[in-house]
């Protein structure tokens, strides 16, 4: 009898240090670690936080299920194919200082043993993360910067989901154009030389100068003037004597590539010193962080800015509508394009490290350049994500697109963005010209 | 002979501050054998390019009392000659660098000649303009790269390679780096028991004094300025081909300019060691505060403050620095 009261103890026992161990196997794939390089502070730190956001939405919704949003990821818990691994986010701040960004860059393929990086907005910053992966031979997903040579230096571990400058000048081009033949919702077709003059201010580091030189390409070929274009510091507390002169040149467009704070600087200026531009278009960035519009609030009613993402994208899009009201919740307000091209990039990584079912670097190049996630999985309006695995433009995202949001106010004294541009997708009649100051 | 002599000489220095920095001298030799993380050996790094930079900057601005806030110009000369040689052309470091001196030494001159003329506060003022108009017109210098700089691809320059400087592992820097911070303490030893180091000592007590010595103020100034400066564009140059990409804003910013003045300030400006100490504190310190606390949720910039704060109570403390504060304390004790 004792004997057998043993051997029953002895069979618990057993069963209950596998019962035990069953779980720590089950918890035993190991998180993978994805190294985030962002600007948390300076003078992008308010883009930064948009993006960690995002990111972290991204991450969240990858390592659980949320049986509410319709999307593939949020079905089950982790990469399955890596024993449902869990994505772990390093976030790094690299003050938009691209030194600072190489360095963090090591410290996170050798010292933290990342998987892979993401990152950095700042195209200058992504310009030298990137060498470093390069060298390293660790891949590298960008979710947000948008300086089209990034891609065009022949990378093998450098893939980008973001559309790239050269489509939203485009975009920008086109809108005009449209604008002459008629094509914008509730406007007349405006004779072109109502809209002939241009003037840029671009910031001046590797993404501002790049979109300065795409506006005066673009402008050559769609036959509008390009009357003045400079360059300013973003870290600049006065930007009156750049206004001064883009105003002398008294330019039917107005055309700005800046981040947050300078953003904010510019329109403050603009209003003091009265300019009265038909169009007023930013590239992005500042133009749609949540505090370019918090701060600038009723001055900013007509403003145009290109875009990925805007509130509106949920009313077309179902899976938009759901992940925004998810953000919304936890952020308190809505995504906007920095978020959302950060929850994009943590997408596109949980996909190919799904299809890799590895961490392998040369597994994971492998999967980045034969995967596809279709246009029903993402919040952004493209039509999918596929890397471009030769020509000109390796690594780059060749589904993507890009929008352009106008200001309104709505009956509730609510501002938000409209779109304005695809003109078969615009939700308001669009406000031209610019109400100015 | 004589010169190598007196570089080599330290016995005017107390006992204790040989031993401190004979095993200092041994730990950076050795640092590289024991196990450290990237992340240290990048602190390393820039700790021996700020040093040397503070050194430069010390000659003129400790030395000579001179407050530089241009060096960034230099930096950027520097970088921009090996780089544009090595992209363009593909000319090695080893060369682009003497080459990247040239140029940096003859554009001091240029400008040392007018500068001098200026004093005090006006002097500093000066040499920040300089800089920032120098800054402004390689960002519209399309030879340059104009404001996206230029890149040395690793797809182009693949590692290693100890001509062009193009390494994948961090510790080959270190070692080259090693080797200039070596040699600049002691040319720096050398400087300042040169003829040149004690007329300027003169000048920076009483520059009327100094000059009715039959010292010639104004040449001994922009002679200083150019030895100055030729320790930035060494280090320029390093950077460049370390961080393997170059633009304006990064690599000729005033905030460069200010960290290399604060550093030696800090240290202790006016001194041997001063460059090194001020280095030695404030780069740990920065690299360290923002792994620690920069990208912490909620601490996000804390770290900013914690070193503007340490910045300022050491200066509040004792205006000669770290090393004035040393000092203090042995006289004290005597």
């Amino acid at each position: 009898m004792k004997s057998a009261i043993r051997l029953g103890m002895v069979v618990v026992s057993v069963l209950a240090v596998i019962g035990l161990m069953a779980p720590v196997g089950a918890l035993a794939a190991e998180a993978v670690k994805i190294g985030v390089i962002y600007p948390l502070t300076g003078g992008a730190a308010a883009e930064g936080r948009e993006l960690r956001a995002g990111a972290e939405l991204a991450a969240e919704i990858i390592n659980a299920v949320y049986k509410n949003i319709s999307m593939d990821m949020a079905k089950s818990q982790g990469i399955k194919s890596l024993g449902s691994a869990k994505i772990e986010l390093v976030f790094k701040d690299h003050e938009g200082n691209p030194t600072l960004g190489a360095d963090l860059a090591k410290k996170l393929i050798l010292d933290d043993k990342v998987v892979g990086i993401m990152g950095c907005y700042h195209s200058a910053v992504t310009k030298t993360v990137s060498a470093v992966c390069e060298q390293y031979g660790v891949p590298m997903i960008n979710d947000s910067s948008t300086s089209p040579d990034l891609t065009k230096r022949g990378f093998k571990w450098f893939w980008r989901t973001t559309p790239h400058d050269t489509t939203f000048t485009t975009d920008l081009f086109n809108f005009l154009k449209g604008l002459t033949e008629g094509k914008a919702k509730g406007v007349k077709a405006v004779p072109k030389a109502q809209i002939q003059n241009l003037a840029s201010a671009c910031e001046k580091t590797e993404w501002g100068s790049n979109v300065s030189a795409l506006i005066e390409s673009f402008a050559k070929e769609y036959g509008f003037t390009v009357k003045k274009s400079i360059l300013y510091a973003a870290k600049s507390t006065d930007l009156s004597s750049e206004v001064g002169s883009l105003k002398a040149v008294k330019p039917d467009v107005m055309l700005f590539a800046s981040y947050a704070s300078d953003a904010i600087l510019m329109l403050k200026t603009l209003k003091a010193q009265k300019a009265q531009p038909k169009v007023l278009w930013g590239q992005d960035a500042g133009f749609e962080a949540p505090e370019f519009k918090d701060t600038l609030r009723d001055d900013i009613v007509g403003v145009l800015t290109r875009t990925v993402f805007l509130p509106k994208v949920a009313s077309v899009k179902k899976v938009a509508g759901e992940v925004d009201g998810f953000y919304q919740k936890k952020v308190g307000h809505s995504l906007s394009g920095a978020s959302a091209r950060a929850f994009t990039g943590v997408q596109a990584w949980a996909a190919v490290l799904e299809k890799a079912g590895s961490t392998k670097p040369a597994d994971i190049q492998k999967a980045a350049n034969a995967i596809k996630i279709p246009a029903d999985q993402l919040i952004v309006p493209w039509q999918g994500i596929q890397f471009a695995t030769s020509g000109e433009d390796i690594g780059q995202n060749i589904l993507g697109s890009g929008m352009i949001g106008q200001y309104q106010k709505d009956k509730d004294g609510k501002i938000s963005l409209e779109i304005a541009y695809p003109f078969d997708l615009a939700t308001a009649n669009l406000i031209f010209p610019f109400p100015g100051y | 002979m004589e010169t190598l002599k007196s570089a080599l000489d330290f016995s005017d220095f107390p006992r204790l501050d040989l031993v401190v920095a004979g095993s200092l001298a041994i730990l950076f030799l050795i640092f590289p054998v024991f196990p450290h993380s990237s992340f240290a050996m990048a602190t390393m790094i820039q700790f021996l390019m700020f040093s040397l930079y503070g050194m430069g900057w010390n000659t003129i601005g400790g030395y000579g009392g001179q407050v530089d806030l241009g060096k960034a110009q230099y930096v950027g000369i520097g970088a921009y000659t090996t780089t544009v040689m090595l992209v363009r052309w593909d000319i090695p470091f080893w060369f682009s660098m003497p080459v990247g001196v040239c140029f940096a030494v003859l554009w001091s001159f240029v400008l040392g000649y007018p500068l001098f003329r200026l004093k005090g506060h006006y002097f500093a003022i000066a040499t920040i303009a300089t800089s920032l108009v120098l800054k402004d017109l390689f960002e519209v210098w399309d030879f340059v790269g104009a404001a996206r700089g230029l890149e040395i691809s690793p797809i182009k320059f693949p590692p290693p390679d100890f001509l062009r400087l193009i390494f994948k592992e961090d510790v080959y820097y270190y070692d080259v780096i090693l080797g200039f911070f070596f040699v600049g303490i002691l040319y720096m030893n050398w400087f300042r028991k040169s003829r040149l180091g004690f007329q300027l000592r003169a000048i920076k007590d009483n520059e009327e004094v100094a000059r009715s010595l039959g010292i010639n103020v104004h040449w001994a100034k922009i002679k200083t300025y150019a030895i100055a400066t030729a320790f930035v564009s060494v280090v320029g140059s390093f950077h460049a081909c370390y961080i393997k990409n170059i633009e304006p804003e990064d690599t000729m910013s005033l905030d460069i300019s200010i960290l290399i003045a604060l550093m030696a300030m800090l240290g202790g400006a006016g001194s041997l060691w001063g460059p090194i100490i001020g280095a030695g504190i404030l780069i740990p310190l920065k690299s360290y505060l923002k792994e620690w606390l920069g990208a912490t949720a909620g601490l996000i910039g804390i770290d900013l403050i914690l070193y503007a704060l340490i910045i300022m109570v050491i200066s509040a403390f004792e205006p000669r620095g770290i090393w004035g504060i040393v000092q203090k304390v042995r006289r004290r004790r005597q």
